[in-house]
């Protein structure tokens, strides 16, 4: 009878568990919410997760990518020759992982000053704004095109500086034919290019900071740097999730400004892991490398931007 | 009411299927059949409208067949090719550039029908030369028609040159070299190339390689039957293509293309540039006075010329190959190529075919063709497209001294190898 008594209960939770989530599950208006959600859930799956497992599933393969052509298994062959014998992998992966560093210290830095500074109500602050902005709705390959033109050597900026300012060592720098410096230069239109949509983040941010805090802080004595340190970057911390996120997924994949600049030379110095995979894919007809390549991509993304939400979203519910 | 929904539904479904069905390549409309011809959208607008005019004529005399003509540019050419090939949505005829390392893929990948049949029925092995026919017949096939023969020579600008004290285009190497240091010494860029797009540079190493190898180690290179790393020609071509990129060519012209390096021979800031007949159309487009500029071949000293061939091809599924073999032997023939030739270059891929009314510009091209015994071609349509790659990066590196041009043979070769 002890026994009997003993397990009942222990049995009785086993079995009610799965309807105790059943019932929170439900409880959360998810089963509720699921015909809105199924149309986008469904374009979802089928344009971004469904592509992205055909993606992976190709790495596994040789293929030249002709309809037709057979699809060859080649197990991790694809990753051992990315990894061993690709003469422009390392390169791409160490230009992509400057490229990352780069953009989370400079534009969004830059976004966050030019942003501080257009929050206060000084003369022209709608034109400051709207001008800084409009790099952003630029198409990409159209800033490309203007800043090759301007880092010509036959007759970009750099020829006319060095003329204006009689500095002739100007005329004879190579912003885009040097293999140290190509890189940083397509970078400097990168920063002009997106710094103007990371101060609109940031100028929205800065609408929720409240007022009282900030006075508070003052007449408690704290300087500027104290006010901004404690109470404006605390207010900010969900733009500066949503910026820091968007920046690294926007630099992990950044493609476009490199094709309109170099189409990643001089001998490959400029090339990235996005435009490295394609053009494995589409130039070399190598889509089992060019998806390989899309996968590591794909797996250095994760491992920055999910640890990084997962401990933000921590520091949100300790707040 | 009710059927109302109905009726919708049935009429937007027989919409889809009809509209679906219009999307499918080729076909029989009104009695006709409809033939769907892929090919490269010309730079220059009369081509195009010499093209318009052709198929006019064909469709006038051939009252149950049209021609559907899809032009694209070159990268997205070669896109739609690559997904449509081998589907239902496939061309019944599709342009492609003959070279094993471009047409020589949709081959293999059994994209193109063998035409032997077309070619005893129409007599098409004695209207092209040996040479266009060695591109059809490379395969172990008869793998398409040829539609241009493209020559490549040295443009050079005579006001320039007399200015540097040189007083006619050098018959050797060495006169070439000479003459770079000439037109240097008198303030002169001797040679403009556009780095960013990798064949524009590589038409001077492609050249520098017959030179100093030789026209069977270049053969026997291209095809791998020698090793790169082996050859000790290969590191004096390199050791050659640095000095002509350091001393001889525009400055900054790895980070520019070809469009703005060609700016520089038009605007007389450069005496030469490494082209192709369609530059003639180009230096006349520039305003350039023609008889300033002259041509030559690359004194490479093999007699072979440089160029490349463009074939039409008929695709392995198309459902209407007699219809398309008849518009292809239309568009070789006397009557279709006198028009061809007049926009699209100065020679005819058509043997009966000689240039009427040529000018003294485009005359020049004949004695070169003429002294030439052969073909090199342009290693992007000899080597695969991975090995182009490979092949530009090294050719990059030694153009800006990344590389030493004795271990650039080796580097290349070990790419093959890994392959």
């Amino acid at each position: 009878m002890s026994t009997t008594s003993t397990t009942a209960p222990s049995r009785t939770s086993r079995t009610s568990r799965p309807r105790r989530r059943l019932a929170r599950f439900g409880s959360t208006g998810f089963i509720a919410a699921l015909p809105f959600l199924a149309p986008a859930l469904v374009a979802y799956l089928v344009f971004v997760v469904a592509p992205a497992l055909e993606s992976v599933r190709l790495s596994f393969f040789e293929w030249s990518g002709f309809q037709g052509a057979p699809q060859v298994f080649v197990g991790l062959q694809n990753y051992v020759r990315i990894f061993t014998h690709d003469p422009v992998f390392w390169t791409a992966l160490s230009n992509t992982v400057i490229w990352v560093i780069l953009s989370l210290v400079i534009p969004v830095g830059l976004g966050l000053v030019m942003a501080l500074a257009l929050n206060r109500k000084i003369f022209g602050r709608n034109l400051f704004r709207s001008v800084f902005y409009i790099p952003g709705v630029l198409a990409p390959i159209a800033i490309a095109n203007m800043w090759r033109w301007m880092y010509n050597p036959n007759y970009g900026i750099g020829v006319n500086l060095a003329q204006l300012f009689n500095l002739p060592w100007l005329a004879d720098v190579q912003w885009l034919g040097d293999k140290n410096l190509a890189l940083y230069s397509i970078f400097a239109a990168f920063v002009w290019q997106i710094a103007g949509t990371n101060m609109v983040l940031f100028l929205a941010g800065l609408q929720g900071v409240s007022p009282d805090h900030v006075e508070a802080a003052k007449l408690d004595g704290a300087n500027r740097w104290q006010v901004f340190r404690n109470v404006v970057m605390p207010s900010l911390r969900p733009t500066t999730v949503v910026v820091v996120v968007l920046t690294i997924i926007n630099s992990i994949k950044v493609f476009d400004l490199i094709v309109g600049m170099t189409g990643g030379g001089p001998a490959q110095q400029t090339q990235v892991l996005a435009l490295w995979s394609f053009q494995q894919s589409f130039n070399n007809h190598e889509y089992g490398s060019g998806n390989a390549i899309a996968t590591v991509l794909l797996v250095i993304t994760l491992i920055i931007v999910v640890p990084y939400m997962v401990w933000t979203a921590k520091q949100e519910k300790n707040s | 009411m009710r059927a109302v929904p109905k009726i919708i539904a049935v009429g937007l479904g027989l919409a889809l299927v009809a509209g679906v069905s219009g999307c499918s390549g080729g076909g029989s409309t009104d009695g006709k059949t409809e033939i769907t011809w892929f090919k490269l959208t010309e730079s220059a607008d009369s081509a195009n409208t010499t093209i318009n005019e052709i198929v006019a004529d064909f469709e006038k005399a051939n009252p149950d067949i049209t021609v559907k003509v899809e032009g694209r540019a070159v990268d997205a050419h070669k896109d739609a090719l690559r997904t449509t090939l081998g589907t239902s949505g496939s061309p019944d005829i599709f342009f492609s550039w003959a070279g094993p390392g471009l047409g020589g893929e949709f081959i293999d990948a059994g994209a193109s029908l063998d035409l032997e049949k077309y070619y005893d029925e129409y007599g098409w092995a004695d209207r092209f030369s040996d040479t266009t026919m060695s591109t059809v017949t490379q395969y172990g096939g008869h793998d398409g028609v040829p539609y241009t023969q493209r020559t490549e020579a040295v443009f050079y600008n005579k006001e320039l040159f007399a200015q540097a004290g040189i007083d006619a285009a050098p018959t050797n190497y060495d006169d070439l070299v000479s003459d770079a240091k000439k037109l240097k010494s008198a303030g002169i860029t001797p040679f403009e190339f556009g780095g960013t797009v990798n064949w524009h540079v590589m038409r001077l190493l492609d050249s520098l390689l017959e030179t100093k190898c030789g026209a069977d180690t270049y053969q026997a290179l291209v095809t791998k039957k020698a090793s790169w790393a082996d050859e000790s020609c290969v590191a004096d071509t390199y050791s050659e293509f640095a000095t002509w990129t350091s001393d001889y060519v525009n400055p900054g012209f790895i980070s520019i293309n070809n469009d703005e390096s060609g700016a520089l021979f038009f605007s007389g800031k450069a005496a030469m540039a490494l082209e192709g007949d369609w530059f003639n159309q180009q230096v006349r487009d520039a305003g350039m006075a023609e008889d300033s500029v002259g041509i030559f071949a690359f004194p490479t000293g093999t007699d072979r010329i440089y160029g490349f061939n463009e074939n039409n091809y008929i695709s392995a599924n198309s459902k209407h190959p007699d219809e398309a073999a008849k518009f292809l032997d239309y568009l070789t023939s006397a009557e279709a190529q006198k028009k061809f030739i007049a926009t699209f270059g100065s020679r005819s891929v058509n043997v009966d075919v000689v240039p009427a009314d040529q000018n003294a510009f485009d005359a020049e091209w004949n004695p070169i063709v003429a002294a030439s015994t052969g073909v090199y071609m342009n290693n992007d349509q000899n080597l695969s497209q991975s090995e182009t790659t490979e092949y530009w990066r090294i050719q990059n590196l030694v153009a800006t001294g990344e590389l030493e041009p004795s271990k650039a043979g080796a580097e290349f070769q070990k790419f093959i190898d890994q392959e």
